[in-house]
């Protein structure tokens, strides 16, 4: 989980130090009558009936909430934001309007998610407003709430965000900081579980999902705005190796929280390869600035060197070695190919260098399918890839330690956390490095660099070679994961959604591209039932993102100016707390 | 930032929807679940199925979806299953393993999934396959034709069967391909043929069956070409097997590309016909290109020749889904009978729980089902015992059987 | 062998000049604003759609069944809706973009060229297939006499080759001689001072979106007429061939594009036949050349010199 920025242009003018007299004053009573609002739809029923695939969530159907503590689930949402943005607006807070605006828009997404879902499934607006003699106003008065709230704040002025610089005593930052990525893991798991698994037994699963992110969205935004979410930011900075600690604990603590299901384990697996390949991703594009549009190949050529040293009966070698053998030969085998498509980088250069990965990367796709060599199975692939297993007991089983039983593939789970950190550390001490000084200076200009006595053509190889053993270490982990290797994994498609990762979570940041190939595989995973949409959606949400903001969600700190549109007012600061 | 984004994205599709539903409702008296006057006292057991339901392959994904529904939705409305109601629950692949491997972990750690109808892609069934055994779940797949999947790894020499729990009402290429040639060289005559197929698992295990088969029966291979699944030029194929002088095109692969393809053999001056398997028998081959003569093998006996074949293609009218059934629609409906029916079976001595897994396997194992397509029945290795086949020719604007036969390995 | 020889060199150049055609979208817009329009590809086949829709939903039977009704009418339907889309893809796509850096407009590109293809999948009917095309030329096919045999062509073919070179050659005489021409040219080496000059760099980008977004309508529509049969991947591929044609004849050249163009196709058909591995392999070949040249001559056949941006 992370902050959701809310995408409202900063377009009011700071009028801060400015009597506003009677403006002032109605802001103020709008803003607290759009929480009351808020509050007061969270307790009037949503739907007039009981919609055709079963009764909508949280007892919407025609129920007045007599009881108000029994609130729960997107009511209860509401009723909180509501709560909130009353609070703030009696209170002398700072940065009052950025917050109340911020909870303003969560309420409005959050009435608007559940608002529209009702009525399209109710067959139209008659679901959500009165029908067949019963009414059900609640969401659009909660609506409307959201939108006196939001209007509420920007009328009475925008302030700049505040800047909070409290310091603790370094235990009690610790504490807090523990405190703060134990809460952050509680949230993830929060989001990965609500609304279920979905299926027949739960058919809005999609629309809880979607409503709990918009409410926890204007949360987070809220809590940006307030100046806080910087100064943890500032702390976890402060006492950096101690929060890379607690973070690695606490993602392998998850398979202890609710989302700790096999189900669950299996994506984060996939999450954990893609990011992994992602992150050897961002030091070609996001480091040294080349742009690799055929990077999938070597996640590809890693699985299918796994896979054909594997001992799967599919495979013409037919040898069997251990896992971590497997990994390291596919890492280095998929580092040479690596370093072949990147020898081009020494007479290419920008567009041209993206078309010759491009060609690589379809001469891959290409070979493979036509089993080049024997070595790819072909159109019949290589299936039945044994399972990793230590100590004789096969990853993809269930373990129980103590009283404890965790779920099957938490082994799987463990290990892609340990690479991906393993991952992230050399890329974060490559981007520090000389060598990684070297990549940002060819990136910015590279016949500055060379001038400046960097021997350019080795360099930028390096960084293919090196990205490509990234991605070569996750495919050999792909392969046992997935159990079967087939070329039709690796296509175009995909090497779009690896750079969409990449740019999606900010280029050059080690969270960045983690984050990003969570979003790229939570969100199909969390709303499969709009999976004719699925493409339609990600090609558009790749346009409204450049559109809105180019540098990513965690943009690099020096990256920022470079991707951040000119006219930009506040570039958010870095937000290092994410896992 | 980007959740928002697809916060207002949906949204904008949902008010698209909006406006066009207008201020009403769409109500019913029953509101709610579906189920009527059947006993449905001990709960809820659900169907899965895995398919590829968004990207390019969607349109067969889709088709059997609404197959496996419609099938689900008759049992519950005949109350087949005594006790249970029953629940469909369907999941996209992707058309690819990784997803495949997610949706099958997900329904399998659902302990009301009691079997999968699926998949499309034999490369999506190799990675759900494991999944879906660890947990004795049954899986039927109305697709799949990689030998491999029921038979080992070496299916010809030594078969050996990898998970019990899988069956497969597709005849794999092995059964098709050899059946497609004894045709076309003993019965068509034709002795020069070219072999174009279009690299994908069923395209080319089928052309390879083939030309193994052609070739033992003293035909001569011209030419064994590939073709992009996607294409629609075939141009340089065709040029490069018109001096070889073939009397015949065999083709693996679907109806989508063996259309233009025959089209453009004619235009190049080929007036040769082309034959091809199960997946080029649809009514869109002939408007795509597909020429009088044309030739085509079908599992299982003639549409037409049975009544519950029709009565399938009138139900799924009435049922008003927006696709059509497509090319695995009448099987998808078939295999979700033969769970549901196995499930009967099962469920008639007492509630379904894990242990029963196994009955419900070995139910489907003996299955015995008058299906839409056919006789359906498995034999040691999960594959269908149905060897009948039948040739179809192309008249006028379909297809139309020329002859019916059970095939026989010479 | 003589006629298969030359039957795929036919082919090569009739794929070739389809290519080249669209590659001159692709040359335009990055000579101007440096943008590897991905969906370009796709602009030609919402074209190929576009005119589709106009034979199967407007026009009356009987005039869908007289070629020289159809063909027109089909080729104004796919040109304009191409172009409608490109402007529109560069209006609410691009220009907001126009000074952002630029791997940010490259990834909108990709994102529109999703988007695109997914949104003609969804929305028109029934194409999640391949559709048929209508025959919009003289049916039938040109049997040339040569030694040894014949090759033939089909008279849709020819159109398209024909029609696709007298476009690129119009195109370069627009350029090269009118006054709109000049300020593409001027906006291309330097916007502001081409600005400085009185041009309004925006209308020129407008009209070179316009122009190569109806060049691939029309291409589209030959295309469809020539084949029969369209499907929603059309565009990918033959968007990413004239990419490649485009960066081997030289960015930024017209003559470059159509060049590399014939180029490629020879390449595919030629490879297809007789490099090792065939048909299975025609697509690698036409990336393994594009690699070489790259290396060996990156500017391309007639591109002056290395653009130096990373």
């Amino acid at each position: 989980m992370t902050t959701v920025q809310s995408p409202v242009p900063a377009s009011a003018a700071p009028v801060s130090g400015r009597a506003r007299g009677a403006g002032a004053r109605g802001a103020a009573w709008l803003r607290v009558a759009g929480g009351l609002l808020a509050v007061l739809g969270a307790l009037l029923p949503w739907a007039t009936f009981v919609l055709n695939e079963g009764p909508y969530p949280e007892k919407a159907t025609l129920q007045f909430f007599v009881a108000p503590l029994g609130l729960t689930g997107f009511r209860l949402h509401l009723a909180l934001l509501g709560l909130a943005a009353i609070l703030v607006s009696v209170r002398a807070v700072r940065g009052r309007a950025r917050i109340v605006r911020a909870l303003g828009w969560g309420i409005v997404a959050t009435s608007l998610v559940n608002g529209l879902y009702i009525t399209v499934e109710g067959g139209g607006l008659g679901a959500i407003t009165a029908s067949g003699g019963s009414a059900a106003f609640g969401a659009v008065v909660a609506l409307i709430g959201g939108a006196f709230a939001a209007a509420g704040a920007v009328g009475g002025g925008i302030e700049p965000l505040p800047v909070r610089e409290w310091r603790m005593p370094w235990w009690a930052e610790w504490l807090l900081l523990l405190v703060l990525f134990g809460l952050l893991l509680l949230v993830v798991s929060a989001v990965l579980t609500s609304g279920g698994q979905g299926g027949v037994v739960n058919p809005y699963a999609g629309a809880v999902f979607l409503s709990f992110l918009a409410a926890a969205g204007g949360a987070f935004a809220a809590l940006h705005a307030s100046g806080l979410l910087t100064w943890l930011a500032a702390v976890a900075e402060r006492h950096r190796v101690f929060s890379i600690v607690v973070l690695l604990v606490m993602a392998l603590l998850l398979p202890l929280t609710g989302a700790g299901t096999e189900y669950w384990m299996t994506v984060a697996a996939n999450i954990g390869v893609y990011a992994a390949t992602a992150i050897g991703l961002n030091i070609v594009v996001g480091l040294a600035g080349l742009l690799d549009l055929g990077y999938v190949a070597f996640l590809g050529i890693g699985a299918f060197v796994a896979a054909n040293l594997s001992g799967a009966a599919a495979s013409e070698i037919g040898i069997r070695l251990p896992f971590p053998l497997v990994m390291i030969i596919s890492a280095v085998v998929a580092g040479l190919f690596g370093a072949v498509v990147g020898s081009p980088t020494l007479r290419v250069r920008g567009d041209y260098l993206a078309i010759v990965t491009l060609a690589f990367g379809e001469i891959f796709v290409r070979s493979a399918q036509n089993n080049i060599g024997g070595l790819t199975g072909g159109a019949n692939a290589i299936p039945n890839i044994p399972q990793v297993s230590a100590f004789g007991t096969a990853f993809n089983e269930s373990i129980a330690i103590g009283a404890v039983t965790l779920p099957a593939g938490v082994l799987y789970y463990v290990l892609i956390v340990l690479l991906v950190a393993v991952v992230m550390l050399v890329f974060g001490n490559l981007k520090n490095s000389r060598l990684g000084r070297a990549w940002i200076a060819i990136r910015e200009d590279e016949d500055a660099a060379r001038a400046m006595g960097i021997r350019t053509g080795p360099i930028k190889i390096l960084a293919f070679l090196i990205g490509a053993t990234l991605a070569g270490l996750a495919g050999a982990f792909f392969a046992h994961k997935t159990a079967v290797v087939a070329y039709d994994s690796f296509r175009f498609l995909e090497s779009v959604t690896l750079l969409a990762a990449v740019i999606l979570g900010g280029m050059g940041t080690i969270p960045g591209a983690v984050f990003g190939a969570s979003i790229l595989f939570v969100l199909p995973e969390k709303l499969r039932e709009f999976a004719d949409y699925r493409l339609l959606l990600f090609g558009l949400a790749l346009v409204v993102i450049m559109r809105f903001r180019p540098q990513g969600i965690i943009p690099d700190r020096h990256r920022r100016t470079e991707l951040a549109p000119v006219t930009a007012q506040d570039p958010p600061p870095a937000k290092g707390a994410e896992a | 930032m980007s959740r928002k984004r697809a916060v207002v994205a949906t949204a904008a599709v949902l008010a698209g929807a909006l406006v066009l539903t207008a201020c009403g409702t769409n109500r019913s008296e029953t509101g709610g679940t579906a189920g009527g006057s059947c006993d449905t006292s001990k709960g809820t057991l659900v169907i899965g199925m895995i398919a590829p339901l968004s990207g390019g392959l969607s349109a067969l994904g889709l088709g059997m979806r609404n197959s496996a529904e419609l099938a689900v939705d008759q049992a519950n409305q005949k109350c087949t299953v005594p006790g249970y109601r029953l629940a469909f629950q369907a999941e996209d692949d992707q058309a690819t393993a990784q997803i495949a491997g997610q949706a099958a972990t997900k329904l399998s750690s659902d302990p009301n999934v009691v079997g999968v109808v699926g998949t499309l892609n034999s490369s999506t069934s190799q990675s759900v396959q494991p999944i879906l055994a660890g947990k004795k779940i049954v899986q039927v797949s109305p697709a799949n034709t990689n030998p491999t999947l029921t038979l080992g790894e070496a299916p010809t020499t030594d078969p050996k069967r990898p998970f019990p729990g899988y069956f497969r009402v597709a005849t794999t290429d092995l059964v098709q391909g050899p059946f497609a040639a004894q045709y076309m060289v003993q019965k068509a005559g034709k002795k020069n043929i070219a072999v174009i197929d279009d690299g994908k698992t069923y395209g080319a295990g089928l052309a390879e069956q083939f030309a193994k088969e052609a070739t033992r029966l003293g035909a001569t291979i011209v030419a064994r070409e590939k073709v992009g699944e996607k294409d629609t030029d075939f141009s340089g194929v065709i040029a490069k097997i018109r001096p070889l002088n073939p009397d015949a095109v065999y083709y693996g692969g679907e109806y989508p590309v063996a259309g233009p393809l025959s089209a453009q053999l004619a235009g190049a001056g080929l007036a040769i016909p082309l034959m091809g398997g199960d997946g080029i028998v649809d009514a869109d081959f002939v408007s795509l290109g597909g020429r009088p003569g044309d030739l085509a093998t079908n599992v299982g006996a003639p549409a037409e020749s049975l009544p519950s074949a029709t009565a399938f293609i009138a139900d799924y009218e009435a049922a008003g889904f927006a696709e059509e059934f497509s090319a695995y629609g009448v099987l998808t409906y078939d295999v979700t009978n033969v769970i549901i029916n196995a499930l009967a079976k099962v469920a008639d001595g007492g509630a379904f729980d894990d242990a029963k897994r196994q009955e419900l396997i070995d139910a489907v194992q003996q299955t015995s089902l008058d299906g839409a397509n056919g006789k359906v029945a498995f034999d040691q290795y999960g594959d269908t015992t149905n060897m009948l086949l039948t040739i179809y020719s192309v008249e006028g604007s379909d297809f139309a059987p020329v002859e019916t036969g059970t095939f026989r390995s010479s | 062998m003589l006629p298969t020889l030359l039957s795929q060199v036919a082919n090569g150049l009739v794929l070739g000049s389809l290519i080249g055609l669209i590659a001159l979208g692709y040359t335009m817009v990055y000579g101007i604003i440096q943008l590897i329009n991905f969906a370009h590809g796709e602009i030609f086949m919402v074209g190929a759609y576009g005119g589709l829709a106009a034979l199967t939903y407007l026009l009356p039977a009987a005039i869908a069944n007289q070629w020289y009704l159809a063909l027109p009418i089909a080729l104004v339907a796919g040109a304009v809706i191409a172009a409608l889309v490109a402007v529109a893809a560069e209006r609410f796509a691009y220009r907001p973009l126009r000074d952002a850096p630029r791997l940010a407009p490259l990834i909108t590109a990709l994102g529109v060229s999703v988007a695109l293809q997914e949104a003609v999948r969804v929305f028109y009917p029934d194409a999640t297939a391949a559709l048929p095309f209508p025959s919009i030329f003289i049916e039938g096919t040109l049997e040339i006499p040569v030694p040894g045999g014949t090759v033939p062509i089909k008279y849709a073919g020819i159109l398209l080759a024909l029609v696709s070179l007298a476009l690129a050659a119009g195109l370069q005489v627009f350029v090269d001689r009118s006054r709109t021409g000049r300020a593409m040219r001027a906006t291309a080496q330097d916007r502001d001072i081409a600005r400085l000059m009185g041009i309004d760099p925006d209308r020129v980008i407008v009209l070179t979106f316009l122009i190569g977004g109806a060049l691939a309508g029309v291409g589209g529509v030959l295309y469809g007429g020539y084949l029969n049969n369209i499907n929603i991947d059309m565009g990918f591929q033959n968007g990413i061939f004239a990419f490649t044609a485009a960066v081997l004849g030289g960015i930024g050249s017209i003559r470059g594009a159509v060049v590399g163009g014939l180029a490629i196709g020879l390449v595919k058909s030629l490879g297809g036949q007789y490099l090792p591995g065939g048909t299975a392999y025609d697509y690698v070949w036409i990336f393994v050349v594009l690699i070489v040249v790259l290396v060996f001559r990156p500017q391309g056949f007639f591109g002056e010199t290395e653009r130096v941006r990373a």
